[in-house]
């Protein structure tokens, strides 16, 4: 039976690191940078669409009651939004529960009880299409006992935009610095190759398969991978948290995530990505040996 | 054990390397290849080690046909064959031992069977006692022996050697000639590509001249060839 040893490959991968040491740091370098990009693009677009749900901002409208509407009359006005077009869902959010709601967001409303309560009945209504929002706006508007119809498609248009631009950028980024970080993770391997080049010779007369070959180059690969996937955990980790307290203190309208939360997702991502694209890049510049 | 069977070679610049060769050499045979510079030797021994696929005929070497053979059973074929150089193509860094044992190691073999073998080939080559030395430290004659020793280590059918005297003095020649010969009469075939008349003269086996990519002489006992 056919038995190889672990250490050999192991071993003639971090000899090809240490061997050719610019190469092996530029390719680290440039693959965290990849991955702190793609981390910091994708914390932002969560970041965004957790704001956005946050504010109700995707596909509600809220519509508020006439403070001195009977109950009656409320009930009538949920129906006949429920009879409209493109309507997904409605909340009746009683004057009580909005009270509730805002007592729990807001410290100034501590002191007012059901007696003072200056909030009338409102629907949270989930739609279906922002196209038909304007239509839908011109309907709710006349229902009678309607006092106030909140339609925020505008703001939620702008944001909504902002996350593709987001994403656009994000893509970009994404392409030019996963060729980059492909292509010097390829020189860095050939490099390697090339300096064991009469050690592979021999190797292949001696009747080595491709496989044997290049497992110590895929290996040198995924290594390069995963040092660049810890390195840019840190990295995000300590630029996220900066972001995070000025977040926390100076802008407390907007909810961040906490980077506790989400450690797990980022350093595995990143571990997975890294390894990945070192590999890829190892499997790229070592073919001619793979296909042998 | 190998044949060639109308076997051609053209490169894609249009050199006709060989052109027409037929060759059949029995298991454990021992067999000179001999020819001017451009004879078509070395296209010869790249055929052999699949190298370069032949561009027409058929080329078997025992259950190889190596006109089909696909590159990923190339490594299998190339663990029936031992292959000896001019330049030796010792790693310098390993010591004698770790030299040949490496030739074991890449297809396998257990660690047990390596510390066993290797001493007993290191013995068969004449280099008892040296197999902690590193290349650097010993004779040009020793260092081919070394690489004689690796091209053992798999216990191959065939050993093809490509000038292996073409870096030693005449003494250390014999030597090894001799070494290929004791090799010979232990089973395995031997080719031995060589452009050196008087080696070839003294140890008067089987000679196979090549000229102009085509064999122009194919003698048992033979001499190298005054017609080339």
């Amino acid at each position: 039976m056919r038995r190889y040893n672990p250490f050999y490959f192991i071993g003639q991968a971090f000899e090809g690191l240490f061997r050719n040491g610019v190469m092996s740091f530029a390719s680290i370098a440039v693959l965290t940078s990849l991955l702190v990009v793609i981390g910091g693009f994708t914390l932002l677009v969560t970041n965004i669409d957790v704001n956005l749900d946050e504010f109700g901002l995707i596909n509600q409208i809220v519509v508020f009651c006439d403070p001195n509407a009977s109950d009656e009359q409320i009930a009538t006005i949920g129906e006949a939004i429920g009879k409209l077009d493109n309507i997904e869902s409605v909340q009746h959010v009683t004057k009580e529960e909005g009270l509730e709601q805002m007592k729990a967001e807001y410290d100034i409303y501590d002191d007012v009880d059901e007696a003072n309560n200056p909030l009338p009945d409102s629907f949270v209504i989930t739609y279906l299409e922002n196209e038909k929002v304007p239509n839908l706006d011109y309907q709710l508007n006349q229902i009678e006992g309607i006092a106030k119809v909140n339609n925020r498609l505008d703001l939620a248009t702008k944001i909504e935009g902002f996350k593709r631009g987001v994403m656009l950028v994000f893509v970009w980024f994404l392409v030019i610095l996963g060729v980059v970080s492909i292509f010097i993770i390829i020189n860095t391997i050939k490099l390697s190759v090339f300096s064991r080049r009469n050690e592979i010779s021999i190797m292949q007369y001696v009747g080595a398969t491709g496989w044997f070959i290049s497992l110590p180059y895929i290996i040198e690969g995924a290594v390069i991978g995963i040092v660049s996937s810890v390195a840019a955990y840190f990295i995000e980790w300590y630029i996220y948290s900066y972001i995070e307290e000025m977040v926390i203190t100076d802008l407390q309208m907007i909810s961040i995530l906490q980077f506790t939360d989400i450690r797990g997702y980022v350093f595995w991502g990143f571990v997975g990505l890294g390894i990945i694209t070192g590999v890829l890049g190892s499997i790229i510049s070592l073919a001619r040996y793979l296909r042998q | 054990m190998i044949d060639f069977v109308n076997v051609k070679k053209a490169y894609p610049n249009g050199t006709m390397a060989l052109k027409g060769i037929d060759l059949h050499i029995d298991e454990g045979e021992f067999v000179f290849v001999c020819g001017p510079s451009g004879a078509g030797k070395s296209t010869l021994m790249k055929l052999l080690l699949r190298e370069e696929r032949i561009s027409s005929g058929k080329l078997t070497v025992g259950e190889y046909d190596l006109s089909e053979l696909s590159n990923v059973r190339v490594p299998y074929y190339r663990r029936e064959l031992g292959v000896v150089f001019q330049d030796f193509r010792l790693f310098p860094k390993k010591t004698v031992f770790e030299n040949v044992a490496f030739a074991m190691e890449v297809v396998g073999t257990p660690k047990s069977l390596i510390a066993r073998r290797v001493p007993a080939i290191l013995n068969t080559v004449n280099l008892n006692g040296k197999q902690d030395s590193f290349p650097n430290e010993i004779s040009g004659g020793e260092q081919q022996r070394v690489a004689l020793a690796r091209a053992l280590a798999n216990n191959p059918k065939v050993i093809i050697a490509d000038e292996p005297t073409g870096n030693i003095d005449p003494k250390m020649s014999l030597e090894i000639m001799s070494l290929l010969i004791k090799i010979n009469k232990l089973g395995k075939t031997v080719i031995v590509v060589t452009h050196e008349k008087d080696l070839v003269d003294y140890y008067k086996q089987r000679v196979v001249m090549l000229d102009n990519g085509l064999i122009v002489e194919d003698r048992v006992g033979g001499m190298f060839n005054a017609q080339v």
